[in-house]
């Protein structure tokens, strides 16, 4: 049974390697989620806020855009308006538990070829806290 | 004395069952590693290297394994790796339960319900599969 583990587990890293370097959806190796103090020593970053619309009218990143994916086709135009690519991009949504920033970071790589796009850890909560 | 008939049928008729769900399931996850890496990162239990080679690998190992299930080649290996990676995932489901993480799965890319209580019980039900599997291949003479 050993050798047939041996065999599959190397028979599944052909492909993976090929997919580490030619995949068109491959992830990127670099670290992309940042903590609020890094994000804020950036002057001219871009934040962009994934949560609902309520969540975003309550209180927000001061400077911040709504971008989340119920609206994206409406809001997207504004982000594009905004940005430029010297500017890094903060993306952030409610709380550690939540994933559309991460959605929301992956779809501005993928559909709008944004480069410098980073996940705020801890989302609004972890900024709320710093700000208090 | 040798196995009576339908039991066998049925031990094979189960693994290309399960062999075709890792088959599929690892299409769907290889079809956009960029996304299951989201997937993996949703679940805060790596850094995000180890995350992105994970989601370039297992989707590949669920493929393999799963394509030897449903042919019936190496059937203990792939048994075995199949029962290892379903203990891991039901392991990183109940781990993201018991912390409350609002997250999907990516079992199955970005398709399926929200939330991980379906696909836990789902995984329990396959692991129970491939531990009977498992019982028997190793139970059964080389």
């Amino acid at each position: 049974m050993r050798r047939q583990i041996v065999a599959l587990l190397l028979l599944a890293l052909a492909p993976a390697l090929l997919a580490a370097f030619f995949h068109p959806r491959r992830p990127s190796w670099r670290t992309d989620e940042i903590t609020v103090a890094v994000a804020q020593s950036w002057k001219d970053a871009l934040w962009l806020d994934a949560r609902p619309r309520d969540a975003f009218e309550h209180a927000h990143v001061p400077g911040a855009l709504l971008l989340n994916e119920d609206e994206w086709n409406d809001l997207l135009p504004a982000v594009l308006d905004a940005w430029n690519p010297d500017r890094n991009v903060v993306v952030y949504c409610s709380s550690l538990s939540c994933q559309a920033s991460r959605d929301v970071a992956r779809r501005l790589r993928e559909e709008a070829q944004f480069s410098r796009v980073f996940v705020l850890q801890g989302g609004w909560e972890a900024w709320e806290k710093t700000h208090r | 004395m040798g196995e009576n008939a339908p039991m066998k049928c049925f031990a094979r008729i189960l693994g290309i069952a399960v062999g075709a769900v890792f088959l599929i399931a690892g299409a769907m996850k290889a079809w956009n590693p960029a996304q299951f890496a989201s997937d993996v990162q949703n679940y805060r239990l790596l850094t995000w290297t180890s995350v992105v080679m994970v989601a370039l690998y297992l989707p590949w190992l669920e493929i393999v394994s799963g394509a030897a299930l449903v042919f019936g080649i190496a059937r203990r290996g792939s048994i075995a790796i199949c029962t290892g990676l379903m203990l891991v995932f039901i392991g990183a489901l109940i781990s993201a339960k018991l912390r409350g993480l609002d997250i999907d799965c990516g079992c199955f890319g970005h398709t399926g319900p929200h939330g991980i209580t379906w696909p836990l019980l789902r995984d329990a039900l396959l692991l129970a599969a491939l531990l009977f599997l498992l019982f028997r291949e190793t139970r059964a003479p080389r």
